[in-house]
């Protein structure tokens, strides 16, 4: 190649381009930080709501415990030949169906729980409908 | 807040103008691609956080200014004049000619430092020797001459290695 003058040389020169950078770091936080608040919206909607689930859970259960301890004190008290609807299985009650059934299938049967709506003294209401009925904001 | 977008469109504007010589100038004072592109992001992260151009006369000089302190403050925390990494390319070059930029890498490379550096600032910085001299803080003279012997050097070396390829 023939020696070249400075100006031709450095045009030579300024057809190698310099590469380009690697994009600005800041571009990439800023699509992280939307990811990350999406993610965390979505993990406290998923909070709350199973912090609401556990609260309903933990109410319904207080209501129905007392009632569950009468059942068993009144069933337990008097003669357990049959197991009362919401009465709790005992060995007292298990023993006397078992001592009476005609089959084990009809002791197993009579075992069974079945549930049943207890009704509410009048102008009272259970706590379950009235949350059921609130409007509560997320 | 569209004031601060309006900054930080300005300067990725000047990211996406001048960064590819800022880069390569950045490369000329460390010798190392991933140093040269931390200085770089340094400088840029910099303006966008805190900094305003609005009052810079002239905005190219001083990005290239900014990046050269910022790419020598990093080269005192660890070994002065490292040697240029040979493998990393610097250049994309015409017509895939790859042998030329390596051959132009090389050239570069083994220029002395203060000359590389005139070299790259007014080849692909394209600054003026007025604005070189003002960011090297040296006389315009001393640029000028540091260039020309800079050009003749390259010159030699790269067309010393081509004429004993072709005659080889």
């Amino acid at each position: 190649m023939p020696t070249l003058s400075d100006e031709r040389f450095e045009a030579y020169l300024k057809q190698f381009r310099p590469l380009d950078p690697e994009p600005l770091p800041a571009a990439e936080p800023s699509i992280r930080a939307r990811r990350t608040f999406v993610l965390r919206t979505w993990a406290t909607a998923g909070a709350a709501i199973l912090v609401l689930a556990l609260i309903m859970g933990a109410l319904t259960l207080q209501i129905r415990t007392p009632r569950t301890r009468i059942g068993e004190t009144i069933g337990n008290v008097g003669n357990p030949e049959h197991i009362q609807d919401g009465q709790p299985l005992t060995m007292r009650s298990a023993n006397a169906l078992m001592a009476k059934s005609p089959s084990f299938k009809a002791m197993v049967d009579d075992m069974a729980f079945r549930s049943k709506a207890v009704p509410l003294p009048k102008g009272k209401r259970s706590a379950v409908a009235v949350l059921g009925e609130e409007k509560i904001k997320l | 807040m569209r004031r601060a977008d309006g900054h930080a469109d300005e300067i990725e504007f000047l990211y996406r103008q001048h960064g590819p010589a800022l880069l390569l100038f950045a490369q000329a004072v460390t010798g190392e691609r991933g140093r040269a592109q931390d200085a770089v992001h340094q400088v840029f992260l910099k303006l966008i956080e805190k900094g305003s151009l609005s009052k810079v006369v002239d905005k190219k000089a001083y990005l290239f200014a900014c990046v050269r302190n910022a790419a020598l403050n990093e080269g005192k925390l660890r070994a002065r004049d490292a040697p240029l990494d040979p493998d990393s390319a610097w250049f994309s070059p015409p017509d895939r000619d790859y042998a030329g930029e390596q051959n132009l890498r090389h050239a570069l490379g083994a220029l002395p430092n203060d000359q590389r550096q005139v070299m790259v600032l007014h080849v692909w910085g394209e600054l003026t020797f007025s604005q070189i001299s003002d960011l090297l803080n040296l006389s315009s003279n001393t640029v000028a001459s540091r260039y020309r012997y800079a050009l003749a050097k390259l010159r030699d070396s790269m067309f010393a290695k081509e004429n004993y390829c072709a005659n080889s």
